[in-house]
């Protein structure tokens, strides 16, 4: 696990700035992002509808406070927990044999595949690496050279 | 163990803020969905200015005469198992519909009739709007879809591939 805090940081700002991104753009389009979670055929109308009016703010929020440093372990929770979701829910898809958009980044998302899930496992490497970091408290031995 | 504790207060903290910001930045929307709107589809009606719902006796009549173009769009492997005969097969994402270079062809002021699987399929409604959307002005969804086709005892075709070659048989 990475445990340079320079790094660590430069993966905050990436991870945060995906999420943030993914959330803008669905909460752009809401009613789009509804249709996305719908095709899944995993859930019904009326928690497609909840899940594509929370989802995207819980994206945007995580991000946020992950890039401001502020919650930042309990928002690299909360991103990681969402990437083993959507992992599994691909996954769970192509077994389905179900041809869906993955509904991810809006406008440039493209079929729920193994092209998908590398980069879930990709941004989850980060997100872990952001939960399991040390905390960094004044007097915590991280802080310590 | 305190330490999980506190991330995991975090994140909870951080998911009742998203919830209750969703509610509020989403109001009007939630309304509109509790006072009984997208409960079919989350497709806008006044978005599909040229797309009309037909019936189950509409579509026969269409297809009877033979005014209509009909198209599935349901993935291949169920278009094989079974069709509306001399339906064509558009197989697409429901998000992102592609128009096969052969249908852009067809004139534009042609009658299409887009059927999916029926009950809460999307895919024909996505494929209508897609259609309209490349200038066909009468493009009509089946909403019954292939349930309610064969539910009605109505002729179908099934579709033999081997290979890149296809075979079409009529069943009637």
């Amino acid at each position: 696990m990475v445990r340079n805090r320079t790094v660590l940081l430069v993966f905050r700002i990436i991870l945060g700035a995906l999420f943030v991104y993914a959330g803008v753009v669905k909460t752009l389009d809401p009613l789009d992002f509804a249709q996305s979670v719908r095709n899944y055929a995993l859930v019904g109308q009326s928690l497609s509808f909840v899940a594509a009016i929370v989802l995207p703010w819980l994206e945007i929020l995580a991000g946020a406070f992950l890039i401001a440093g502020i919650f930042k372990r309990g928002a690299a929770l909360i991103i990681s927990g969402l990437l083993i979701f959507f992992i599994v829910l691909t996954v769970v898809t192509m077994v389905r044999g179900l041809d869906v958009d993955c509904g991810c980044f809006g406008a440039i998302s493209r079929k729920a595949g193994l092209g998908v899930i590398l980069e879930d496992l990709a941004m989850l490497y980060l997100g872990f690496c952001l939960l399991f970091s040390p905390p960094n408290r004044p007097g915590s031995r991280a802080n310590k050279p | 163990m305190n330490e999980a504790r506190r991330v995991a207060r975090q994140a909870l903290v951080l998911g009742t803020l998203a919830l209750v910001i969703a509610a509020l930045a989403h109001l009007p929307l939630i309304k509109r969905f509790v006072r009984g709107e997208f409960r079919e589809s989350f497709f806008q009606a006044s978005e599909y200015p040229g797309v009309r719902l037909i019936t189950l006796e509409e579509a026969e009549d269409l297809w009877r005469t033979g005014t209509a173009i009909f198209f599935d769009a349901r993935q291949s492997a169920l278009y094989d198992a079974g069709h509306v005969p001399g339906a064509r097969s558009v197989p697409v994402p429901p998000s992102r519909p592609v128009i096969p270079a052969e249908v852009m062809e067809i004139a534009r002021d042609r009658t299409l009739v887009v059927y999916c699987e029926g009950g809460n399929c999307q895919v024909s409604l996505a494929l209508a709007h897609r259609l309209t959307g490349e200038g066909f002005r009468d493009v009509r969804v089946f909403s019954g879809g292939w349930e309610a086709w064969t539910a009605a005892g109505l002729p179908e075709e099934k579709t033999e591939r081997k290979g890149t070659e296809e075979k079409g048989r009529g069943q009637e």
